[in-house]
């Protein structure tokens, strides 16, 4: 029986996992690691301002965290503060598993319009917020710059392309052009062999879920297409031919023409991969991507501004994250003081340094700008159409945002994959989103 | 191998039997190249600069070989120098980690096959009410598929306060499995039952007539369970990483989640999954040199799991 004493005895060896400390500790979670270390600063400098608040980071990648946060909302074992998407808020909000800070606000009478235009709003329900904002993003084109040469294209050309559905216009032509071949010839030459592709042009994301953010939405808006009527609408209007046009017209680019980057190469390795490995000469990102890029490609990388749509607007989804508090928190006061910290001058500062991502005040903005440029990158384009007028579109906000997710994916994964046709999948697929309304 | 023939007839049988050893040969080469190569993939794949991974896919050897990605792992570099490594700028708390999932099946291992014995032999030889009926419901647990019971499980733990400890990884598993229990008493109702009515009539108890002549008779089939078992535990990944959200109990198949994607559109941070999944087979790869016959032995006696 020896064996089954010592087994007792590891059991409560290992039970004993405790820690001690005095001061109160929030537990603050984000998933995007890049940004770790610039919120590892706050921190510190958060903790030297209030001796007896430590901040415990935890990060976990995208998929585990969001399990994490859903499964922690049920056990009891969610963090006290943590990085909130705006896909998500709104059914955690409905749920009842977030703290809304409205009157705190007003008790602590913080100051919510240091905040670039439309990002704190986009927190907000009926008067209530869910989260203080504190970064944005926009997207842009992100170019190899060799390769640009080597076709002979020039910045300024790239900086000012124009697109439409129906042709693809000069954005097409470039695209093609810096499509090549096994033999060299480039997509414009009459013996290009589509199936024996060197050089994508474009390695788009695709992104087939509601939202597209880096994938499509800045060509679909830009042909004057609208995801609902603003925030919290009952209605989506993914049946608009406008969409179907623009979905089709990546999909044959891919499929036909072989100018893109088939959906099915891109889906286990993503984009960003593909392009750091040299295999196309533009992809499409957002600007939280910046700080990798620059790190991952063996190449100059440039960043360069979206194609002017139909509508003469060229068009990018403007989003952006905010901190939010579990409801089930059993230290809000400190929580609430760490979040208000984040949204602060101070802390967006600290990030706007680090150049992992844009600050959603406008002085830790130009730091951000400032930083990048000291390391060679001109990111000017993702600001520049953050600023223009009538240039962004916000995320689109509604409720049973999960199961739209589930309905579009399918529905443009098998687009995508040359399986239905975008008008006739999107029109079913937009029937099954607003029945959920009903 | 003798073989007794006619000296003509010997030549014959010498050239086709050549001929089959070369067959046997060439096919036994063919399934170890099969199963090796998947392993020698991971290890390239973990020897590569994440740099440079995507445009050598087809190649057999890794570009630009470094051995970056597994001091990311262990921990030997600072985050931004793992984030300029084209990493996720996380390393998994190695030592840690390994620690947690060599208690974690540990305890599994010795518990389960312990308190499953005491189960088996009770049902193969001690005569109490409804011992059939109750046998047959064991049975029955075996259908059930494991998934289903994770919801109820988790509910019992959390209600327990046991979430994020070890006592809450090992409590599904650490007093039996319904096919520890089958398995075992399948081999003690093989033991002939004059060893044991000798020992009865030294004046025995049940209990010692276990501990003292049962258990020794059967070290085979205990060390094939147990064998069996740690692979599987060691490998095991969603119940601790339902139960264990907190980085002082990760196993190591749960830390390694930490090379995931980090942003919305990225994707995962391969070269260092890779070297993780790689040390993470080391353990059981040195289980299997060591007792590989026994598994083999154990395989073919189990009819395979």
């Amino acid at each position: 029986m020896k064996k089954f004493v010592t087994l007792s005895s590891i059991l409560a060896l290992t039970s004993a996992l405790s820690t001690a400390s005095a001061a109160t500790t929030v537990d603050y979670w984000l998933w995007d690691s890049a940004q770790l270390p610039a919120y590892q600063q706050c921190a510190k400098d958060f903790t030297k301002l209030n001796p007896d608040i430590n901040i415990k980071i935890t990060q976990k990648g995208w998929d585990d965290y969001w399990t994490g946060i859903t499964t922690g909302f049920v056990a009891g074992t969610a963090p006290d503060v943590f990085t909130n998407h705006l896909s998500k808020y709104p059914e955690f909000a409905a749920n009842g598993q977030i703290v809304d800070f409205a009157p705190w606000i007003k008790r602590d009478s913080v100051k919510t319009n240091i905040y670039l235009e439309g990002l704190y709003s986009l927190w907000g329900r009926d008067g209530k917020q869910y989260g203080l904002p504190k970064d944005w993003d926009t997207v842009a084109i992100i170019y190899n710059k060799d390769m640009l040469k080597k076709a002979g294209i020039s910045e300024k050309t790239l900086n000012a392309l124009k697109w439409n559905p129906k042709d693809g216009g000069s954005f097409e032509k470039v695209i093609a052009q810096l499509t090549l071949d096994q033999n060299g010839n480039n997509g414009l030459s009459k013996n290009f062999d589509k199936t024996k592709v060197k050089q994508y042009g474009l390695l788009n994301p695709y992104d087939p879920n509601p939202y597209g953010q880096t994938g499509w939405s800045w060509l679909a808006v830009s042909n004057g297409f609208k995801y609902n009527d603003g925030l919290y609408a009952t209605k989506y209007y993914y049946d608009d031919p406008r969409l179907a046009e623009t979905i089709q017209w990546l999909t044959d680019l891919s499929l036909k023409k072989g100018f893109l980057i088939p959906y099915k190469d891109i889906r286990g390795l993503g984009a960003n991969s593909q392009f750091v490995a040299g295999k196309g000469a533009m992809t499409t990102d957002g600007s939280w991507m910046i700080k990798w890029y620059i790190d991952n490609a063996k190449f100059d990388v440039g960043f360069a501004l979206l194609p002017v749509g139909p509508t003469g607007k060229r068009t990018s989804m403007f989003n952006g994250l905010a901190d939010s508090i579990w409801v089930g928190s059993k230290k809000k006061e400190e929580a609430w003081k760490w979040v208000k910290y984040l949204g602060s001058p101070a802390c967006e500062n600290v990030v706007g340094k680090y150049g992992a991502v844009f600050p959603a005040v406008n002085s830790g903005v130009n730091l951000a700008l400032a930083t990048h440029k000291k390391n060679g990158a001109d990111v000017s384009a993702f600001t520049k159409t953050a600023k223009a007028k009538g240039s962004t579109f916000l995320f689109p906000i509604t409720d049973n945002a999960s199961q739209i997710n589930s309905i579009m994916t399918t529905a443009l994964e098998n687009v995508f994959l040359g399986k239905t046709p975008a008008a006739e999948a999107l029109k079913e697929a937009n029937q099954k989103v607003n029945a959920l309304f009903k | 191998m003798t073989v007794q023939t006619q000296p003509t007839q010997a030549r014959k049988n010498r050239k086709s039997m050549a001929w089959e050893h070369f067959l046997a040969w060439f096919g036994i080469l063919l399934v170890i190249l099969l199963s090796i190569f998947p392993i020698w993939i991971v290890l390239k794949t973990a020897l590569s600069s994440s740099t440079t991974l995507f445009e050598s896919g087809g190649q057999l050897l890794p570009s630009e070989p470094t051995l970056d990605n597994f001091k990311r792992v262990l921990g030997m570099v600072t985050a931004e120098e793992a984030l300029k490594a084209g990493g996720s700028g996380q390393s998994v708390n190695f030592l840690k980690s390994i620690w947690n999932s060599v208690i974690f099946t540990g305890l599994i291992v010795i518990g389960q096959t312990f308190f499953s014995a005491l189960a088996a032999y009770a049902f193969a030889r001690l005569k109490f009410p409804f011992r059939d009926q109750i046998f047959t419901l064991f049975l029955t647990a075996m259908m059930i598929p494991g998934i289903v019971l994770f919801i109820p499980n988790f509910i019992t733990i959390k209600n327990l306060g046991w979430l994020n400890t070890m006592q809450g990884l090992v409590a599904p598993y650490i007093l039996m499995t319904p096919f520890a229990v089958f398995f075992l008493r399948q081999f003690f109702l093989s033991i002939p039952r004059e060893t044991e009515e000798a020992a009865v009539l030294d004046g025995a108890s049940p209990f010692m007539i276990f501990w003292k002549v049962v258990l020794p008779m059967s070290q085979g089939p205990l060390a094939t369970l147990g064998i069996l078992t740690t692979i599987g535990m060691w490998n095991e990944f969603f119940w601790p990483y339902l139960i264990g959200k907190d980085e002082s109990v990760y196993t190591l198949p749960v830390a390694l989640q930490q090379f995931q994607t980090q942003t919305p559109q990225g994707s995962p941070d391969w070269t260092g999954l890779m070297s993780g999944a790689f040390l993470s087979i080391i353990p059981v790869f040195i289980l299997l040199l060591i007792m590989g016959k026994r598994v083999i032995e154990s395989l073919a006696f189990s009819g395979g799991k």
